[in-house]
């Protein structure tokens, strides 16, 4: 009796959390007019791609989703290069000034970014990257979360390990990119998920980066743009399928890499 | 055999070599913006023209947000809209990431993973994604949410176009989108009280709301506190709902300090003034911040 009860919950549960996602898909494959039916329309009578097709030409897709994976795959890659070394540092060398500069560093990650926006902004005007994605990668190559998790695991890391590969005459660099790292996949293939999830989706430092070079923007910025497009229109089964194709991306990487996340989550120590 | 730290000490060059990258760009795109940001909010500074035109007018721009003018009614405006969306959202992510974390952790039965899996893909949906579908769930006609209160019962909504329950509506969107990241932390968490203090709390006739209370909730103390300051902090960069379905409104009732500042200090170019409230904005967090802390600690030795 009570396993039914919590079987209950479960179901309710699931229900109510995917229900927004779930209304978004077949909001997409709706028609014009069954997406302005009053009462709304639950189920469409004649599923159509017809919304994807028109919204791919409206959003330029096919770019939008290059501009994307340019902005996400370059600053996903530079904050896994830049946390492996700095990480390595913080975890296995001694210096003087070591837990004041990482404190310093761990601090950063807490800063909401609207504190540094306006002269960040003016920063990127005077580099002459503004409008261009470049700018919108250059100050996010380094990642204060990433540099803590990195020093986290790679803390784990026997000294034996790195002792044997030095004896075996290895370069840092080869010990960090070569011994340490596949040592601390997991926590890679987290970071790669938070980051590329984190940049694809990110929102306020490409618009005000990009200022309305929309040959540049990313996806969820076409996807904004889109609204104001349509909000006469009222052609929501259109929104709908935007939405629907930004965001299968991030969401596909989900699924292939979450079974790292939980896991990387609870080591990061940060947690109780 | 050398010493390990001599050992250490033959690859200091690498020290430097390793940090730069990271450090550096840190330096540049974090430490330095904060410096200009403070900086700026003694100036008057137009956001087009370089740093070097900036004119001194030492607290003026703060006196202006503290003055009775429009500038200041805005501010103060989008700051207590700030903290009204943290808080709500708090106490609504709050309970309901530990009554979902309690779930998942301690419930037997098949799916709980699939909750879990759900809960935690809305938080990989991007925002503006989110802010887009849920406009059209609050859609006053052709939208499900008023159908569905009307099977209920309950009257229509007007959700965004009231002033009432539009700022309520982009907090219920939030809690949707952000609760499975905090239920994660929330089970991480549990699962890190061993079994034994459990059997120990059995044998001593524990159990149910008792249990929660003075065993789980207590040790589950760092978790709660982390989960309540990274909420807040989420919830001040609130931007995408905002700028793509509100614009700040109805009657500036969902004008938040994100979307604020930048309409002050990047679209109409007062640099100065928006870095004033930038400023601001940064002490107002440091003080709440420390309040959490304090409050915390004077709870645990009590």
């Amino acid at each position: 009796m009570q396993r039914v009860g919590l079987a209950t919950v479960l179901v309710v549960a699931c229900v109510a959390v995917a229900f927004p996602l779930v209304w978004m898909m077949l909001g997409s494959l709706k028609t014009p007019a069954e997406s302005l039916h009053t009462p709304p329309v639950w189920w469409p009578a004649h599923p159509s791609a017809e919304a994807y097709r028109t919204v791919a030409r409206v959003v330029s897709v096919g770019r939008s989703f290059r501009n994307s994976a340019i902005i996400a795959g370059v600053t996903t890659l530079g904050i896994l290069v830049t946390s492996l070394m700095a990480g390595y540092v913080f975890a296995k060398y001694r210096f003087r000034g070591r837990n004041a500069l990482f404190a310093a560093v761990v601090a950063t990650m807490f800063l909401p970014p609207i504190v540094t926006l306006i002269p960040l902004y003016r920063m990127i005007g005077w580099l002459g990257v503004d409008g261009r994605l470049i700018g919108v990668i250059l100050p996010n190559l380094a990642n204060a979360f990433g540099i803590f998790l990195m020093r986290q695991f790679i803390k784990g890391v026997p000294d034996e390990l790195i002792d044997a590969a030095r004896l075996d005459g290895a370069s840092e660099l080869r010990i960090v990119f070569r011994v340490v790292a596949p040592t601390v996949m997991p926590a890679i293939a987290a970071l790669t998920l938070f980051a590329f999830v984190y940049h694809w989706n990110s929102y306020l430092w490409p618009l005000t980066v990009l200022q309305g070079n929309t040959d540049q923007y990313p996806i969820v910025l076409s996807l904004g743009r889109l609204l104001s497009y349509t909000r006469s229109a009222q052609n929501t089964n259109q929104v709908m399928a935007g939405a629907a194709l930004a965001v299968l991306p991030p969401l596909v990487l989900f699924v292939v890499l979450q079974r790292f996340f939980v896991r990387t989550l609870a080591r990061t120590g940060l947690t109780g | 055999m050398p010493s390990r730290q001599a050992r250490l000490d033959r690859h200091r060059g690498w020290t430097a070599a390793f940090l730069l990258p990271s450090v550096g760009l840190l330096a540049v795109f974090v430490v330095v913006p904060i410096g200009l940001t403070i900086w700026l909010s003694l100036h008057t500074w137009s956001t087009q023209t370089p740093f070097s035109s900036a004119v001194y007018r030492g607290l003026g721009n703060f006196r202006e947000l503290l003055a009775d003018g429009p500038v200041g009614r805005d501010f103060r405006q989008a700051l207590r809209n700030t903290f009204v969306y943290a808080g709500l959202s708090i106490a609504a992510i709050l309970p309901l990431s530990l009554a979902f974390g309690l779930f998942i952790h301690r419930v037997a039965i098949r799916g709980t993973g699939v909750l879990r899996a759900l809960l935690f893909s809305t938080y990989m949906v991007p925002t503006i994604a989110v802010a887009i579908v849920w406009s059209k769930l609050y859609s006053p006609s052709e939208g499900p949410f008023n159908q569905i209160l009307g099977w209920v019962g309950v009257s229509r909504q007007p959700w965004l176009s009231s002033p009432d329950t539009a700022l309520r509506s982009l907090v219920l969107l939030n809690v949707w989108q952000q609760v499975g990241y905090f239920t994660v932390l929330v089970v991480a968490g549990l699962t890190q009280i061993p079994d034994s203090v459990y059997e120990a709390a059995a044998l001593d006739g524990a159990r149910g709301p008792r249990l929660l209370a003075r065993i789980t909730l207590p040790l589950l103390r760092r978790t709660l506190l982390f989960n309540v300051v990274i909420a807040l902090i989420n919830a001040i960069q609130v931007f995408e709902p905002v700028a793509a379905l509100t614009q700040g409104g109805p009657v500036g009732s969902t004008n938040v300090l994100t979307y604020h500042i930048r309409r002050v200090g990047i679209e109409r170019s007062q640099g100065g003034l928006g870095s004033a409230m930038a400023v601001t904005l940064l002490l107002s967090l440091v003080v709440v911040v420390s309040l959490v802390f304090a409050v915390n600690r004077r709870g645990y030795e009590a």
